[in-house]
């Protein structure tokens, strides 16, 4: 899968959860999962289990604390497909 | 007090804490300051200052604020000897327990406090006097205050603030839990804004610390006024609070953050349906 394709799955798993739909209209790689979209920082976890459940892949909690934008979530993934 | 704790990648730090006790080295020399190893050692001693102090000023504060409650504000708490029976067989028992409770108010944090125990009671038990996480926000106007909630066993959170600083809110609550203390979390993070405990704000730092601290009984505590409707800063004057709780062990099949998210969610469930049991009560 290439990282186009995974960045377009990231930004649909982020969706639902984005608050800031200006952010969200012009994602990108170096938009910012928290400060950027405005993701609630409580439901990181949801967000980190879709893309396990997504992508059929384990991700480790010190591999959530690297992840602060999209292109983090992005690179993080495709290193374990 | 609002006593959020946000989830954060507190794992990597809790677990090399619970792995450097398991071993029982004693290090040659002091961790440097910066160290995970040096940070969690200060701020264990920072941890064990505030509980000295407190317990020593505890005859002065602790009775000072049931005063308050009972009689310049004029709460009554119903039924609270069938709670604090239960509370008591908990302490009794031994072991760590954290306490869960819906979150409506900011003083929630002490009207659980007072539901659980007699002010005498906890003179006599202070570890089972609940550590409470308040929203730092909350408390930051005035040293007084500042001061108040430093010896009011509370350990300071910014929700929705730095990882790190919630990765060490993790520990040292875990450390007071391996201790055999007493914590006291909201699973809904901040105070329900719709007036009901709801599923979708559970976060899931509950789960992760539970994780980090093997056989933790939970208490999930259900307390609320009369006539509370939805979210408030204070409680009416004169309120009288019903409470009831339920006692759990969560476990879940899975591990990690999963696993975290899944007992997190067992415990919402389980105030969700003592919410349900106030109202049925009510009618």
């Amino acid at each position: 899968m290439s990282e186009a394709d995974v960045m377009t799955k990231v930004v649909g798993i982020l969706s639902p959860y984005a608050k800031n739909g200006d952010a969200l209209a012009q994602v990108g790689p170096t938009t910012h999962i928290l400060d950027d979209l405005k993701v609630n920082s409580a439901r990181l976890v949801d967000v980190v289990l879709a893309f396990e459940d997504e992508f059929g892949i384990e991700i480790a909690d010190d591999d959530v604390d690297s992840v602060n934008t999209v292109g983090d979530a992005v690179r993080l993934i495709s290193s374990k497909l | 007090m609002s006593g959020a704790v946000d989830e954060g990648g507190g794992g990597a730090a809790v677990g090399r804490a619970a792995a450097a006790d398991e071993a029982g080295a004693a290090p040659s020399r002091p961790p440097p300051a910066g160290s995970v190893d040096g940070r969690l050692g200060r701020d264990r001693l920072v941890l064990g200052v505030q509980r000295a102090v407190g317990r020593l000023l505890a005859p002065v504060w602790v009775p000072l604020l049931v005063v308050l409650m009972r009689y310049r504000m004029g709460w009554r708490i119903q039924r609270a000897e069938v709670v604090r029976r239960e509370y008591r067989d908990l302490v009794a028992a031994g072991g760590p327990i954290l306490v869960c409770a819906n979150h409506l108010t900011l003083v929630d944090s002490a009207l659980v406090a007072w539901a659980l125990g007699s002010p005498a009671w906890y003179l006599a038990h202070y570890a089972a006097l609940p550590w409470n996480v308040p929203e730092r926000r909350n408390f930051t106007e005035s040293i007084g205050s500042r001061v108040l909630v430093w010896l009011m066993k509370c350990v300071p959170v910014t929700r929705g603030g730095d990882r790190a600083e919630v990765a060490a809110v993790l520990g040292r609550l875990t450390h007071l839990l391996v201790r055999g203390e007493t914590v006291l979390l909201f699973p809904e993070g901040g105070r329900s804004r719709s007036g009901r405990v709801d599923e979708e704000s559970a976060t899931y730092g509950v789960g992760r610390l539970l994780g980090s601290v093997p056989g933790c009984r939970v208490l999930c505590v259900y307390v609320r006024g009369e006539r509370q409707e939805g979210f408030s800063d204070l409680p009416a004057r004169n309120q009288r609070f019903r409470v009831c709780c339920e006692t759990l062990r969560p476990t879940s099949r899975w591990t990690g953050l999963r696993g975290a998210r899944d007992v997190s969610q067992q415990i919402v469930r389980t105030l969700i349906r003592l919410e349900q049991q106030h109202f049925d009560d009510r009618q």
